[in-house]
């Protein structure tokens, strides 16, 4: 007797979502309604921070309305930008990062704000990030910075009160650890490694042309440039101070040895130290620049953060209303308080950052803008490059191959590009 | 129904512990939900020292986590009944009637199975722009009827296995398509529907990469995208992240327990209780 | 539930089923309602699946960058470049491993599982449901507890075990072979169960008769499992090893989340190809031509196993 009333019940089902289908289609439009700019903006930074910076911004401006969806960076990021953007249903202001500039600024997505007067505080090292000749693309408020993390009750034990700045020395450090039972060091190498980008960072700084510009144009080869630091590299393999196992480790589980106090150094960048302090209150750590290989200068692994980016194709007064948003984010104010929700460094001129102590001897790279990360400073095939490069780098490590393939690899794959 | 008590038993217990073994990496999942960040960091795999809700109070005391489930609930519910719809339909009017063109209607369908989603959804979004689906409910519902093939694949092969004299015998009596599909074939057909209609409900309710592309008003969003909030650029809180998603999840759980006896009740009810 | 057409009878099974599916085909009314019941499956087939493969299939040929609408067609300039990548084959090498060694897996595991799960004992629906669970949650979680799990350092959580019982750390997700066999076993854990249930739905519709006869007659479970279960299961054989199979080839999350591909080479898929060079480096082009070679790959080997099951099934009918 039940069953009589389905077919009814599925009918009217199917009926109210074919009504609900069509009566939804209808009712966006952003217009101004109270004579209010409505904004579209893709957040990269996580709801719970930017929604009181964007409640800051639409109360010290009230004539614009900031209409913000998110998506979780990097990757998916990435996919829904690229999506809305062909489309042409891209946000009003949106983030242009590392993996997605070459082609907003080749298809013209994006607004050029050299001339703006938004830009004069901001680190010239950040705006050039994200942009090219001469032209700049993204407002990028602040840097990243990624170096050594170094346990100094640990240090202390073998007659150390820092990370060495050099090499050799570190090594000699790793070794004295070792013999007294402690595990020296422990670099995830999910990624490129820290290490490896400091190096060629430090090599590349003071450059003219850059090493990149030398290896892009043809000038000069990956086996050429980055020979040298890989054999270097691979000594903390072969001289047995750290486990090829770290092929098999993420930068989360490096940390939570680091936080157990079981290994003296590792490597990371400031997202550890809120979990480090809250895990292990009485863990006494400090960060220091990767020591210098080859007569170099100690440097740090990082890049300036994604940059806010005005949609081209978005109508005049749109446009304006984003110049607003981003002169007011570029503020004393906005960046203090964004500062203080995110932690980020910022590299305003205008507002100095407050740092956790033991993050301090980064803090000047980032504020000259003296950091390098190769997949930004690459100048094409940027993310097959890095996969081929860490993959390479992995089987180096585990002894599969030799650092003279790595560097081959590379040159085949940028050549095949 | 002559295995003895002592064999039923042993068999329980053997059941019992594989099943605890295979739940393992489920219990850190919930474990984790009770610590904070720096208690996982210190030790994630053991148990929590003073377990602490804080996890479970933010999460709960946000409204916007209410809307999202309504959201998902709305989604997974037309979604999931049009695909069984669409798939049961289809299955059958390929099953009573083998011509040749149904025959190679049926191959082609399969294709369905072997395209890479990440490669076509840029293609789709691009159409949904075109019909003003994009950022809206219905055009995730829209999106998820590709799962209709799916339902047409397993239900037609479990509608293979089936007597047919009972829908002879209804044509016979005279009975329309529609009545023969509705009261002799549906019945028939429910264990496997139950099964897909689980399985896609799974899948509905937990995809993160259809949300993510399709929806970008907050108020439209799902609640894997809520999960979602806990990921930055560097690093994830993960806590934060696993207690959404063991929200997320309980509906999903109590709906598998309460619709799973449907799967193998009917024809074997009998014997189990015996 | 009680209606009598819920209750089919061996008897009429056998003899009933194949007669009435060669019966010619009825009237022009039986036809046309026919025809309707296919229409909304062929829509949403032709809709989200052949229009943007056509797409993909257009882009292919482009050098298309998935950000502006204009692309220059470039002929077969993308299929050159992937046949003449050689880590192409690396990802090839595993995705092929990774779809055979779970549908074998799988198979086999669930099938005996779905038979014990079938049976009467105390705490079933427990068991079954617990079973059932790792299908639920997002591969991002499980993923991360897996890798702490899997973890090769002395404190991972297996290597701890490990360790009580003597026997060193074993470097889990550090070592080629091991990280391969590491990410297949949890895409076992992950799918069989569901299969498991998959195969109970399909247990369901084997007549009891059947095996109150094989008793009567002095069958051994055993016999009653190959003589009757196994050869009445051919059909959700088909089924469950071909979504296995396609689903298999197609995998992303699981090795993305447990290795992100690695160490090396040794667990990157193709589909992770198709997003990096796709998505991470704006070559739309490239990555449709990957993901056009991909599809011909995946509908050649799992129609392959299709039609071989079938004929298993053929013979079994």
């Amino acid at each position: 007797m039940k069953r009589r009333s389905r077919p009814t019940a599925l009918a009217a089902f199917a009926a109210a979502a074919l009504l609900a289908l069509t009566a939804c289609s209808g009712s966006e439009d952003g217009a101004d309604a109270d004579g209010k700019t409505t904004l579209t903006f893709l957040s990269w930074t996580g709801e719970e921070q930017m929604e009181q910076v964007i409640d800051a911004f639409e109360e010290a401006h009230p004539e614009i309305a900031v209409e913000t969806s998110y998506s979780p960076p990097v990757a998916e990021y990435i996919q829904a930008l690229q999506t809305r953007v062909l489309s042409g249903t891209a946000p009003d202001v949106f983030l242009i990062a590392a993996e997605n500039k070459t082609n907003l600024i080749d298809g013209e997505h994006v607004v050029d704000i050299s001339g703006e007067d938004f830009v004069e505080n901001v680190a010239p090292f950040n705006l050039e990030t994200y942009g090219r000749d001469g032209a700049y693309y993204g407002l990028s408020l602040s840097s990243w910075a990624a170096g050594y993390l170094y346990n100094k009750e640990l240090l202390a034990e073998v007659g150390y009160d820092a990370v060495p700045e050099t090499w050799d020395e570190f090594l000699e450090m790793c070794a004295k650890l070792q013999d007294a039972g402690i595990t020296p060091f422990l670099e995830s190498v999910d990624q490129m490694p820290t290490t490896i980008s400091a190096w060629i960072g430090a090599k590349n700084d003071g450059m003219d042309p850059s090493l990149d510009d030398q290896i892009f144009s043809g000038e000069s080869t990956f086996a050429e440039q980055w020979m040298p630091e890989l054999e270097e590299y691979n000594r903390v393999f072969e001289e047995g101070l750290m486990s090829p196992d770290v092929v098999g480790l993420d930068g989360d589980q490096v940390r939570d040895e680091f936080a157990n106090e079981r290994v003296a150094v590792i490597n990371g960048g400031p997202w550890y130290i809120g979990a480090l302090r809250e895990a292990n209150p009485d863990l006494d750590f400090e960060f220091s620049l990767v020591p210098a290989v080859d007569g170099g200068t100690p440097f740090a692994a990082g890049a300036a953060s994604p940059g806010y980016a005005i949609n081209s194709k978005a109508d005049e007064d749109k446009q304006e209303a984003a110049k607003t948003f981003l002169r007011w984010l570029a503020t004393p104010e906005a960046v203090e308080l964004f500062q203080s929700l995110t932690n980020d460094v910022t590299v305003t001129s205008d507002f100095e950052p407050p740092v956790d102590p033991a993050f301090e001897p980064m803090v000047p790279s980032i504020r000259e803008g003296k950091l390098y990360l190769p997949m930004i400073a690459w100048q094409r095939a940027e993310d097959v490059l890095n996969v081929e490069a860490v993959a390479q780098i992995q089987r180096m490590i585990r002894g599969e191959i030799e650092p003279e393939q790595v560097a081959e690899a590379l040159d085949t794959k940028l050549a095949a590009s | 129904m002559t295995v003895p008590a002592w064999r039923r038993a042993a068999l329980s217990v053997a059941m019992i512990l594989l099943a605890c073994l295979i739940a393992v990496p489920l219990y850190y999942v919930v474990v984790n939900t009770f610590k904070t960040q720096g208690e996982m960091v210190a030790s994630p795999l053991s148990l929590p020292t003073s377990p602490v809700l804080d996890n479970y109070r933010e999460v709960l005391s946000d409204p916007r986590m209410y809307r999202s489930f309504a959201n998902t609930l709305y989604v997974t519910v037309v979604s999931v009944v049009l695909q069984l719809l669409v798939g049961a339909l289809a299955a059958y009017a390929m099953v009573v009637r083998t011509s040749r063109l149904n025959r190679i209607l049926a191959n082609l369908l399969l294709i369905g199975f072997v395209v890479p989603g990440q490669s076509t959804l840029i293609p789709l979004y691009r159409t949904l722009v075109g019909f003003e689906l994009v950022d809206t409910l219905n055009g995730l519902v829209v999106m998820y009827l590709g799962g209709a093939i799916f339902c047409y694949f397993l239900v037609q092969g479990y509608m293979r296995t089936l007597p047919f004299e009972v829908i002879e015998a209804a044509r016979i009596d005279g009975a329309h398509d529609w009545q023969i599909f509705w009261h002799v074939v549906l019945p028939l057909i429910k264990p496997i529907l139950v099964t897909v209609g689980i399985f896609q409900s799974m899948w509905v309710w937990n995809d993160f990469l259809l949300p993510t592309v399709f929806i970008s008003s907050p108020d439209k969003r799902t609640v894997v995208l809520q999960v979602y909030n806990a990921v930055t650029e560097f690093t994830t809180n993960w806590p934060m992240f696993m207690t959404v998603s063991v929200i997320a999840l309980v509906p999903m759980i109590i709906f598998f327990v309460a619709t799973q006896r449907h799967i193998a009740s009917g024809l074997l009810a009998g014997s189990v209780k015996g | 539930m009680t209606t009598l057409s819920t209750r089919p009878t061996a008897g009429l099974r056998t003899s009933g089923t194949r007669a009435w599916l060669s019966r010619p085909s009825g009237g022009w009314r039986q036809s046309a309602a026919n025809k309707a019941f296919l229409l909304p499956a062929i829509a949403v087939f032709v809709f989200l699946f052949i229009i943007p493969l056509g797409q993909t299939l257009w882009w292919s040929f482009t050098d298309f960058t998935g950000y502006s609408p204009e692309a220059a067609f470039v002929g077969l300039a993308n299929y050159r470049v992937i046949v003449t990548d050689p880590s192409m084959l690396a990802g090839l090498a595993f995705t092929l491993l990774f779809g055979v060694g779970t549908t074998l897996l799988i198979t086999l595991l669930a099938i005996p599982l779905a038979v014990q799960l079938n049976k009467a004992f105390r705490g079933r629906n427990l068991v079954r449901s617990i079973w059932f669970f790792p299908a639920i949650p997002s591969m991002a979680i499980l993923g991360l507890v897996w890798r702490y799990i899997l973890s090769p350092l002395e404190s991972g959580a297996l290597n701890t075990v490990l360790g009580k019982v003597g026997l060193g750390p074993v470097s889990w997700l550090s070592d080629p072979t091991l990280a391969r066999l590491s990410v297949i076993l949890v895409g076992v854990w992950a799918a069989t169960g569901w299969h498991a249930v998959l195969y109970t739905a399909y247990l369901q519709s084997i007549p009891q008769e059947y095996y109150e006869v094989a008793r009567i007659d002095g069958a051994t479970p055993r016999q009653q499992f190959f003589g009757i279960t196994l050869p009445l299961l051919t059909p959700a054989i088909v089924i469950s090893t071909f979504l296995l199979m396609t689903g298999g080839l197609k995998v992303f999350d699981l090795p993305y989340t447990l290795t992100t591909g690695g160490p090396g080479f040794s667990t990157y898929t193709i589909t992770q190809s198709i997003v990096v060079s796709g998505v991470g480096q704006g070559r739309y082009g490239l990555a449709s031509a990957l993901a056009v070679m991909f599809t011909l790959a995946v509908a050649a080997l799992s129609f392959g196993q299709l039609w071989l099951t079938r004929l298993v099934e053929k013979r079994f009918a």
